[in-house]
């Protein structure tokens, strides 16, 4: 898989677009795996989309005392097994960043697996089909290169500069699966 | 113990000696110094060696992964700890009525599957229980007089029935009744699979598929055994007997290392109302960031553990760890950090779209007199 996740935060409009496809999605129960939520509400609206980041070294396959998380050739983290998966909820405190969600009722954790589905055959998914201002987006892994280029650009234009440490300053974030 | 360890090449060689050694002391008991041993039942009995000797070994493994040791150690201090033994009992009945005898959770995920999947986890488990009862000679059945069978347990003689009671029937037809519950429970499990399409995106030939059509097969062979020489007067019925035995040796040879491996290891959902949450949903452990409850303690605690023992660093410059916070507030500080805003770098402001340049990032703090109205500023000139 040459694609990428690519995730502008900022550009997020809070439409909400990206939960109501990842509930549509096949197997997903009606429930979403992903989250729009406030920078600070009380300043102003923006928001911003949250997806997993489909580890490489994955914390929650780790911290699982079942070892129900499995990771798909592609890199792909999946939800738990259902076979396996003891209701522990230790991924969810496991994961640093805070994505897989819990069903108290069916007893299984369930995460975003970036339909695997759909991307396994370079569909892109749900969430990035549908968001209306490119927020998320699913593309070539060269494109994605490009794209921090120009963004890089884009920064040293309104001065500024990349520091040490600090070079989230002048790049987007990407993730997801590709192999180099 | 660790003395006995380094006599071992490995921990899951010995615990396999242990196991082994236990079998064989039960099968001398059970069977009275082996006098009476059922030879026609050897294959399965070999069979049955690997199978529990495949089970210590995989067992092992597993339980030294960091995370399932530390949620195991977390159990038996619980089940150590005198001030927890009503909790403990509690967690272990209703753990072992609601998850194991009655799996309501699959239920919920609908009742086909629930019928289904009890139909299936029954049947195998009493099949294999009257297969290792007999092959391993732990049981068998004594003619007392002509019309009474007692049934003996490790050669202690124990209850008595009438070789036409019901009681009797129950015994003898034990695997044809269990052979049922899996036919039906099968036979749901494959239309399931055929018939949907989500369960195809992961689904793996050799993990999901093949332990469906090989219960099938020892099913249907047993099965016709009994057809066999009950209606159709032992038509093949030696050819099938080695049939069905051979595909309940690839049956006790697989299930240790395939899919079916969750049975042995699902109890351990005891440790979740044990070691965790006594109620479900309801936290007691607050966010480090925003206050709200998102955990408890104890597994908090745990989680950390096990992800030191992996050398996660999942520490912040705070000094702080990131799982003393909830997954909201995760989400949140990985946002702002990308964005070059984390804690302490102020509120985020507004994104500035009017002044021609698309600024990446959410905005930083305006300085104060952004704030101000708009006349105060003019007074002062
Ligand atoms: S759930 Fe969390 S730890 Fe697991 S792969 Fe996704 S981001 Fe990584
Ligand atoms: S909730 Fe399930 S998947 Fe998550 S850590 Fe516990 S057993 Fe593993």
């Amino acid at each position: 898989m040459r694609k990428v996740m690519y995730l502008e935060f900022e550009r997020c409009i809070g439409c909400r677009a990206c939960q109501a496809a990842c509930r549509e999605c096949g197997g997903h129960d009606a429930k979403e795996r992903n989250y729009v939520e406030y920078v600070d509400f009380f300043e102003n609206r923006q928001t911003y989309p949250m997806l997993c980041m489909q580890c490489k070294d994955p914390a929650c396959a780790r911290v699982c005392p079942a070892n129900a998380i499995q990771i798909t050739e592609e890199g792909v983290v999946l939800s738990a097994m259902e076979e396996k998966c003891i209701g522990c909820r230790n991924c969810t405190f496991g994961c640093p960043f805070g994505i897989p969600k819990f069903d108290f009722e069916e007893n299984k954790m369930y995460k975003c697996d970036m339909c695997y589905d759909r991307t396994q055959h370079e569909i892109a998914p749900m969430c990035a089909s549908v968001c209306p201002s490119d927020a998320i987006r699913f593309i070539d892994h060269d494109e994605m290169m490009d794209l921090r280029r120009r963004r890089t650009q884009m920064n040293l234009i309104e001065g500024k500069k990349p520091s040490e440490n600090n070079k989230w300053d002048y790049v987007p974030e990407f993730f997801g699966v590709y192999s180099d | 113990m660790s003395q006995l360890e380094k006599s071992f090449y490995s921990k899951s060689s010995m615990y396999s000696f242990i196991v082994v050694v236990i079998l064989f002391m039960s099968m001398w008991i059970g069977t009275g110094q082996f006098s009476h041993m059922d030879w026609m039942l050897f294959g399965y009995m070999v069979s049955s060696f690997i199978f529990f000797i495949g089970m210590t070994v995989r067992l092992t493994s597993w339980i030294m992964r960091p995370a399932t040791h530390e949620v195991i150690k977390r159990s038996i201090q619980k089940m150590k700890s005198k001030n927890s033994q009503k909790r403990n009992g509690k967690a272990i009945f209703k753990t072992l009525i609601d998850n194991i005898i009655l799996q309501k959770y699959i239920f919920k995920r609908g009742v086909y599957r629930g019928i289904q999947h009890w139909l299936i986890a029954w049947g195998c488990i009493g099949s294999l229980a009257i297969t290792f009862g007999l092959t391993l000679g732990w049981m068998h059945f004594k003619l007392v007089d002509a019309s009474t069978y007692q049934m003996v347990v490790f050669n202690i003689p124990t209850i008595q029935m009438a070789a036409d009671g019901w009681l009797a029937q129950m015994f003898f037809e034990g695997l044809n009744i269990t052979a049922s519950m899996l036919l039906i429970g099968l036979a749901m499990a494959i239309i399931r699979r055929i018939r949907d399409k989500d369960l195809k995106v992961t689904q793996r030939a050799e993990f999901d598929l093949f332990p469906l059509y090989l219960l099938l097969a020892v099913t249907l062979t047993g099965l016709f055994l009994t057809v066999s020489y009950k209606l159709l007067g032992g038509w093949m019925h030696p050819q099938l007997a080695l049939i069905h035995q051979i595909t309940v040796v690839v049956f006790l040879v697989y299930f240790p290392f395939g899919k079916l491996v969750h049975l042995p290891m699902r109890p351990m959902a005891v440790s979740v109302p044990m070691n965790y949450q006594e109620t479900p949903g309801v936290d007691t452990r607050d966010c480090s960031g925003c206050g709200e409850l998102y955990s408890n303690d104890e597994q908090i605690e745990d989680v950390k553990a096990i992800l030191g023992a992996q050398a996660f660093d999942l520490k912040n410059d705070e000094g702080d760890w990131l799982a003393d916070y909830c997954p909201a507030c995760r989400r949140k500080l990985r946002v702002m950090s990308q964005l070059n805003l984390p804690k302490g770098a102020g509120k985020a402001a507004p994104v500035q779209t009017n002044n021609g340049i698309h600024m990446p990032g959410f905005g930083r703090k305006r300085s104060e007199d952004f704030y101000q109205p708009a006349h105060s500023g003019k007074e002062e000139l």
